[in-house]
């Protein structure tokens, strides 16, 4: 569904990404893996157009998007949950669930997909009014996730989605994830930094270090590598 | 009497600083938006004084149609300088953009300077006036006031239900959650920007009806500085604040100006000036985050 090739980026003049390659298959959870300031945030805002690629190609579902501006692969189907949320904090919870919507292909199907939405998280059915700044960490969380729902994506990538979080809510992030990907049925890039709830949740792993790919394979067999365990996750 | 005088002074004080808040939006949505401080904020209303002074005094059009007329050329230098300039410098160090916009502000006081002279110039437009008893309104100060409000009114429904004005107000709040959202963040900077100059240049008509006197290539200069005073007590990103800003600014400005002239051997003219920015010093020292902002 997602193909990167090569991908060369990065800040300013500091080159961030030295030419990982990677896919992600349709209907699957990709997980990508690794220290922290490896270049993984940079990959997926380079995938989704917010840092400009400077070498290399992505193509999704066959068309090569490596240039296509933001706003059309979100068009595409394509979408993040950013590091950090980045949630429209002024506004109410069903404000920002809405702006989500504001493809014109994602806000004729609005309502349904609300419907889907809060069905998924009733807690943000009650919350709707509040203002979203207003909300707990973990439900703030939920609504980054259900906020990227709302424009109807078919691959969702997600940035360190459990960051912050307490344990058990660590939990329901993971769950989440994986009913997104069974029940919706939507193809999932999972960058974490919490390697062992990633490795069981994801089918595909591939291992990111100082910007490159440094090793790649099935969830179960890098989980069960303890040399690569050891070498590059640290547990 | 003198509470008469101050009074009407702040009659008088009110319907300008409906103008100063209108005069001020500009700036604030463009920070809001940019995160851009336009320095040449001043030269902007500056062109639209000179429409409306060109548009009346060779072609016998009225002011309240120089209003269109500069809100146009506004919107076109916005997107003339967005798209030449700014767009390329909106991730570079906040120093290129000061520098850029003093660039601009300097070019169009030039290329006025070139056209029309440096001399003093006015225009006479005489509507008649409202006499309130403890002030005389002359109708274009009037004309010039609802215009403010107006658009103030116009600017807030834009951003409340159309789909441009709620992704601009996305852009506000968090530019990266706006783009996950599919928001062509370029296109709301372009725009945004595009439509502050718009207000801006409007504005200068605005005030030239207020004063319809003084207009010369330079005179932007003291309207930066009272717009940077405004916006910082309506909270810089803010175009509502800035709006109320400006009404505050304007009864501070006229009713000090009535106290310090019972003073003996004073200027006050001069004084009030210095009073906007002694206010602009405690305001950074005290609220850094503008009076008007309850959060």
């Amino acid at each position: 569904m997602l193909r990167v090739e090569n991908l060369e980026s990065g800040y300013g003049p500091m080159q961030v990404l030295w030419k990982p390659s990677l896919e992600v298959k349709k209907g699957s959870i990709t997980s990508l893996l690794g220290p922290n300031g490896v270049g993984k945030s940079t990959l997926l805002r380079t995938v989704l157009g917010s840092v400009q690629p400077w070498k290399g190609k992505i193509t999704y579902e066959g068309i090569d998007v490596t240039l296509l501006p933001t706003h059309k692969k979100v068009d595409l189907g394509i979408t993040l949950v950013p590091e950090g949320k980045h949630l429209f904090v002024g506004m109410t919870v069903q404000e920002n669930l809405i702006m989500g919507a504001y493809r014109k292909e994602a806000l004729k199907d609005k309502d349904d997909t609300l419907e889907l939405v809060y069905s998924l998280f009733p807690v943000l059915k009650e919350r709707g009014k509040q203002a979203a700044g207003s909300l707990s960490g973990g439900e703030q969380q939920m609504v980054t996730i259900a906020r990227a729902l709302m424009t109807k994506p078919k691959l969702i990538m997600m940035d360190e989605p459990s960051q912050g979080l307490a344990p058990k809510l660590v939990g329901e992030v993971f769950e989440t994830i994986e009913k997104l990907n069974t029940e919706i049925g939507l193809t999932i890039l999972l960058v974490e930094q919490n390697a062992e709830a990633s490795l069981k949740a994801a089918d595909y792993v591939y291992i990111m270090h100082e910007g490159r790919i440094k090793t790649e394979g099935p969830a179960k067999e890098i989980a069960e590598s303890s040399d690569i365990r050891e070498a590059y996750l640290g547990i | 009497m003198i509470f008469e005088q101050l009074a009407g002074n702040l009659i008088q004080g009110l319907v300008l600083g409906a103008i100063y808040g209108m005069a001020t939006m500009g700036l604030s949505l463009i920070f809001g938006v940019l995160k851009v401080v336009n320095v040449g904020h001043g030269a902007f209303i500056m062109v639209g004084a000179f429409v409306t002074l060109w548009l009346f005094n060779a072609l016998g059009i009225i002011p309240i149609f120089a209003i269109p007329v500069a809100l146009i050329i506004g919107l076109a230098l916005g997107f003339l300088f967005y798209y030449t300039v700014m767009r390329k410098l909106i991730k570079a160090p906040e120093l290129a953009t000061l520098l850029a916009t003093f660039a601009i502000g300097v070019l169009l006081e030039e290329t006025i300077k070139l056209i029309f002279g440096s001399e003093f110039r006015g225009y006479n437009w005489a509507v008649g006036k409202i006499n309130l008893g403890i002030t005389v309104l002359p109708f274009t100060k009037l004309y010039a006031c609802l215009g403010s409000v107006a658009i103030a009114v116009l600017l807030y429904l834009w951003f409340n239900k159309t789909r441009a004005g709620t992704a601009m107000r996305s852009v506000v709040e968090d530019s990266e959650g706006a783009r996950v959202c599919g928001v062509n963040v370029d296109g709301v900077y372009a725009l945004s920007f595009a439509i502050g100059i718009g207000l801006t240049v409007t504005s200068g008509v605005l005030l030239t009806m207020f004063i319809p006197v003084g207009i010369n290539p330079y005179m932007g200069g003291s309207y930066t500085l009272k717009a940077f005073v405004i916006a910082v007590l309506g909270g810089l990103a803010s175009p509502y604040g800035a709006f109320f800003g400006g009404l505050v600014f304007g009864l501070i400005e006229n009713g000090s100006y009535t106290l310090f002239a019972l003073l003996p051997n004073v200027e006050p003219f001069a004084l009030t000036r210095f009073l906007s920015f002694a206010m602009l010093l405690l305001i950074l020292l005290i609220r850094p985050t503008g009076l008007l902002r309850a959060k």
